[in-house]
């Protein structure tokens, strides 16, 4: 099989949206309140 | 019976169409629910007040007691993985991903039920050693799923993974303490109620991870990638049956290369707050150091994708080569910086020595796959995480010791780290010594020139 056609494929940005939202806006959200927290070693 | 069948590694190959794209974030699901192990600490104040409820009681659990919650779900990490992992490689990464969701949210349920009898021993049960299992299982679940979808960046595919593993305490840690608060009355820690709704989330983030999962079509490979037909010496094209790695040379050589650089990182993670309090004495304050803990996980994090999609450029032995070399002269500096009172020069070096313990992790799966093949790299890789037990009780124990040892012999606290740091030093020097022993595997350990032997 030939990895044109499998990386080929209609939707394949909408799920690739979900998916990719679905763990990185959690993470984002971890790295921001965390850097807010660093933040005080330089205050 | 057919219901599990939906887990099988047949039932999860990926038809035509399908995005690789989509193996990180499933990867993700997994690694940043397991990585919440990094802060469980967050509960240890707050379960040493679960009677006396504004300060500890009679009969409340002491820290050195909950220590070892922690302590047994890292040491079962490293042991399930190495048992289990062959199971995982063969029977593909939904099911291993599924028996880690059941792991790790059912341990948080025993560990809550454990609080709500206070039983210390159903929490070392429940988290230390369900949720342990958990931890292994889903640790490897992805690695050589992530390797076979990436064979033209495995270093940054199994780097991203595993860094939702140190990204995974940012979102636990803030979680944790707002579930507490809500749970929380004048009569009562709410500690059980967090436990079961962290483990309801995290099975369900988790088994997002396994509905999202698939396994490349036999023969695929990407798009404009061939591999190349003269292989290059360090990147095998063959493969090694998982027991015949452990009678490699190059398997034990990369044990301990993993074993040195997490030992010389972890020693110092755990102390790292006291350490920047000490070395720099009324400069940086207890808030200030709680802010350079966090600043360093985010270079631990940051590091793991970072040196991980570099090894796929720099190769993985001249990774590793940059850890030991440049991680020795920034563990020998680190004294200079206090003798010198600069604390940026000490949380650049930090930094960067984390970002290095953090790459150590991240970039090992790719090293083991150039070694020994695809064929079992998670399986492999299971058995190496012995390493990181390993590294966990040494490190700690290490840096305590030393401390201890010069503050009880009269040398002044902001000094007593330096003796470590030259430690560690030495340890990446050994680490650095085993990566230049780190040859091709020989060729009679390979898969089928045994199978070929055998049909003789």
């Amino acid at each position: 099989m030939s990895g044109d056609v499998q990386e080929r494929g209609d939707g394949n940005g909408v799920k690739l949206a979900l998916a990719w939202g679905f763990v990185g806006i959690p993470l984002a959200w971890g790295v921001v309140q965390t850097v807010a927290n660093a933040l005080k070693l330089f205050q | 019976m057919s219901l599990l069948s939906i887990l099988d590694r047949d039932r999860t190959i990926a038809r035509p169409g399908f995005s690789r794209w989509l193996i990180p974030p499933a990867a993700l699901c997994v690694h940043l629910c397991i990585g919440q192990a990094y802060a469980f600490s967050v509960f240890n104040l707050p379960m040493t007040r679960l009677i006396g409820i504004t300060q500890s009681g009679s009969g409340d659990w002491e820290l050195t007691d909950l220590g070892w919650i922690f302590s047994l779900g890292i040491f079962v990490l490293g042991a399930s993985a190495a048992l289990l992992g062959r199971w995982v490689e063969e029977g593909g990464p939904r099911r291993a991903m599924f028996t880690a969701a059941l792991c790790w949210s059912g341990g948080f349920v025993i560990a809550a039920t454990g609080v709500y009898l206070h039983n210390i021993w159903v929490i070392y049960f429940g988290y230390g050693i369900v949720g342990g299992f958990g931890l292994g299982i889903g640790y490897i679940s992805p690695v050589s799923t992530l390797i076979k979808w990436f064979p033209d960046r495995p270093g940054m595919a199994t780097g991203m993974a595993i860094m939702g593993f140190g990204g995974g305490a940012f979102i636990a840690a803030p979680l944790s303490v707002w579930l507490m608060r809500q749970f929380t009355t004048p009569t009562h820690i709410g500690v059980a109620e967090t436990f079961l709704v962290m483990g309801a989330i995290y099975f369900c983030f988790m088994m997002v991870g396994a509905a999202i999962v698939r396994v490349p079509a036999p023969g695929w490979m990407p798009a404009g990638y061939a591999p190349t037909a003269q292989p290059k010496r360090l990147i095998t094209t063959q493969n090694v049956y998982v027991y015949d790695a452990l009678k490699t040379p190059q398997f034990w050589l990369i044990w301990w290369i993993l074993c040195l650089n997490v030992t010389a990182g972890i020693g110092v993670l755990g102390q790292a707050s006291a350490m920047s309090q000490e070395m720099f004495p009324g400069r940086v304050t207890a808030v200030a150091a709680s802010g350079f803990v966090g600043l360093m996980s985010l270079f631990n994090m940051g590091g793991r994708f970072f040196w991980a999609s570099m090894s796929d450029v720099l190769g993985r032995r001249n990774t590793y080569f940059i850890f030991f070399a440049l991680g020795t002269l920034l563990y020998a500096a680190v004294p200079y910086t206090g003798m010198i009172g600069s604390v940026p020069l000490f949380v650049i070096a930090y930094g960067i020595i984390f970002s290095m313990y953090g790459g150590g992790f991240a970039t090992v799966p790719a090293y083991l796959k150039d070694m020994f093949g695809t064929r079992y790299v998670g399986a492999i890789h299971g058995l190496l995480l012995t390493a990181w037990s390993m590294a966990g009780i040494f490190g700690p124990v290490l840096v305590n010791y030393i401390r201890a040892y010069n503050v009880a012999h009269g040398i002044a606290k902001a000094e007593a780290y330096n003796i470590t740091m030259y430690v560690m030093a030495v340890l990446l020097v050994i680490g650095f010594i085993c990566n230049v022993l780190v040859t091709a595997v020989n060729q009679k350990h390979h898969m089928k020139l045994r199978e070929a032997e055998a049909s003789a």
